[in-house]
């Protein structure tokens, strides 16, 4: 090693300026002050500056039957999207993990593109393809079935539904990625010393494959739950929360309290809550995580 | 047999996931017409919905136009990706290779940024941005995501595997640290600047919530903004809303193509690394 002096150690710390300068600004002093913000009232158009209200936004919130709305909404589509992404996620991954079949790259390649497109331009598509009444793509469809017209988007029933599909569909390709790498990792001779038993496909999969993608299971799991709770471009873009308010979730919520009715203690509770729950997710990821890697080495 | 079932399967399965884009596409060379169609192939070829498109919308302002939040998009996603390679790589740089009081804080700091989304910060960071005069301007929609802690921490990663002998000779030689950083470091570390740039890339030209809240001016808005005045026309003109569309979303379709080996490469890293 070589010898430094302290001159040169404090020209580290310039190393790191421009970086931490801006996490201290933009994202841990954010942090605290939110939380300070949630005690008191502040309208920035009709205010000047913070009342502290003590617990007054969370009553407020307690007592909201939009929140409780929104929260129902946002566990809805949590508890629907995520476990159907992985299903078809990782039977996708199984398709093409397979080792005769050719033109791999192609097929991922198509299986990816949704992930990388901007969600705001296949939410405006989403629109057109959903569109309620007889023009709209899918009715079209529908009815070569001799299915009515459904109202999607602007049925309150549909609305949310609408969305999830979206959501589905653009996530499935970053699903089957990361299961393909898991698949990936597990060496061949696992399979190989089976290979002379009589046993189905299915068993191989539930008995050796399965069990062995676990710690991918429960990676995509948690941070699906984690993404998923933070649904907000789609909503905003097709249904704007609506109709009424059958699909607005946490963050559609916070947007409108904070930015346009401008009540930034209000909403400030709200990103509190939700920190909160994702915070206790995020650990219990990590905590899973290394338990995983322990017993994986 | 079961061969061509397989593939049977799987590329009905890969129409239908493309075929939302391929009707977009398909949409927006056929000529406007009221009554929707479920065609993925074009009727009355023309192009003209892309001209129309890119002249759209000029309704507060008769000098803004698609082309305009094109520009901002374009303006905003080059100052993100290269200033936050420089930002991230120089961070990652001493956290990976030098040893001094408070390093582990700091490597602990980068990686708990990544816990914290943006929802919970954004009203604070909205007040700053206020206070600081910038609603409406480039720094706002620049500066506050110049750096990431999922950058620092993929750039600490890969700058641990590069031999340090390098290093140490130019340091006897009598250079300084940024100038091995600058000369010895970042040449050898090209794919993870690569892999790097396209994730800031995909991220930047997509990212909507915050220029959402931070810019009022239609002059300002980026592409993703402006393609939200696109939703009036979804009674009438497919063609112009679809051909706005196809325009916005190449530019990442496009990357993704051209880089997939580096891109998922680096996404899965990072995602099953950390």
């Amino acid at each position: 090693m070589i010898v430094t002096n302290k001159k040169e150690k404090m020209g580290y710390y310039l190393f790191l300026l421009p970086a931490y300068l801006i996490f201290t600004v933009f994202i841990f002093w954010p942090v605290i002050h939110s939380s300070y913000l949630s005690f008191f009232k502040y309208n920035i158009i009709t205010i000047t500056s913070p009342d502290f209200v003590g617990l007054k936004n969370y009553k407020f919130l307690f007592n909201d039957e939009v929140f409780w709305t929104s929260i129902k909404n946002t566990v809805i589509f949590v508890i629907s999207t995520v476990p159907v992404k992985m299903a078809l996620g990782i039977m996708l991954a199984m398709l093409l993990n397979r080792k005769d079949l050719r033109f791999k790259t192609f097929y991922r390649t198509c299986f990816y593109i949704p992930v990388v497109i901007s969600m705001v331009a296949i939410s405006i598509v989403w629109m057109l393809l959903f569109n309620p009444g007889p023009n709209g793509v899918v009715n079209i469809l529908l009815s070569k079935f001799g299915v009515k017209p459904l109202g999607w988007i602007a049925d309150s029933n549909l609305s949310l539904l609408t969305v999830m599909l979206l959501v589905i569909w653009k996530d499935l390709g970053y699903i089957m990625v990361i299961y393909l790498s898991g698949l990936m990792r597990i060496p061949d001779e696992i399979y190989e010393a089976v290979a002379l038993d009589p046993v189905s496909s299915w068993q191989k999969f539930w008995y050796i494959t399965w069990p062995l993608l676990k710690p991918t299971t429960i990676f995509i799991l948690i941070t699906q739950i984690i993404e998923s709770f933070q649904v907000f471009t789609p909503i905003y873009v097709i249904t704007e929360g609506g109709p009424g308010y059958s699909s607005t979730t946490i963050v559609n919520y916070l947007y409108q309290k904070g930015f346009r009715e401008y009540e930034m203690g209000i909403a400030c509770a709200v990103a509190y809550l939700l920190f909160v729950v994702l915070l206790i997710l995020t650990m219990l990821q990590n905590k899973i995580s290394k338990a995983e890697e322990i017993r994986y080495d | 047999m079961k061969k061509i079932l397989l593939y049977v399967i799987i590329t009905i399965t890969a129409f239908f996931m493309l075929s939302p884009m391929l009707w977009m596409v398909s949409t927006s060379f056929s000529k406007d017409s009221i009554i929707a169609s479920a065609n993925i192939i074009p009727r009355d070829f023309t192009i003209e919905n892309y001209i129309k498109a890119w002249n759209f919308p000029k309704v507060f302002d008769k000098s803004v136009t698609f082309g305009t939040f094109f520009l901002n998009s374009v303006i905003v996603t080059a100052c993100l990706v290269v200033g936050g390679l420089f930002v991230d790589s120089l961070a990652g740089y001493v956290l990976a290779r030098k040893d001094f009081p408070g390093r582990n804080v700091f490597f602990y700091a980068a990686l708990a940024t990544l816990m914290i989304p943006i929802y919970v910060t954004a009203i604070p960071m909205f007040l700053i941005v206020r206070g600081l005069g910038w609603i409406n301007t480039y720094e706002a929609l620049i500066i506050p995501f110049l750096s990431s802690g999922f950058g620092i921490y993929m750039f600490k990663q890969y700058f641990q595997t590069i031999p340090i002998e390098l290093e140490e000779a130019a340091k006897i030689d009598g250079y300084s640290d940024f100038w091995i950083y600058a000369r010895v470091i970042v040449p050898l570390a090209k794919p993870a600047f690569g892999t790097m740039a396209i994730l800031k890339f995909m991220w930047s030209w997509n990212m909507f919530f915050w220029p959402l809240i931070v810019t009022t001016d239609i002059k300002m808005k980026v592409l993703q903004l402006g393609l939200t005045m696109f939703r009036g026309l979804n009674v009438t003109q497919w063609g112009l809303l679809t051909a706005g569309m196809t325009i916005a979303t190449l530019p990442p379709v496009i990357i993704y193509i051209i880089f997939q080996r580096y891109f998922t490469g680096g996404l899965m890293a990072g995602s099953l690394k950390g």
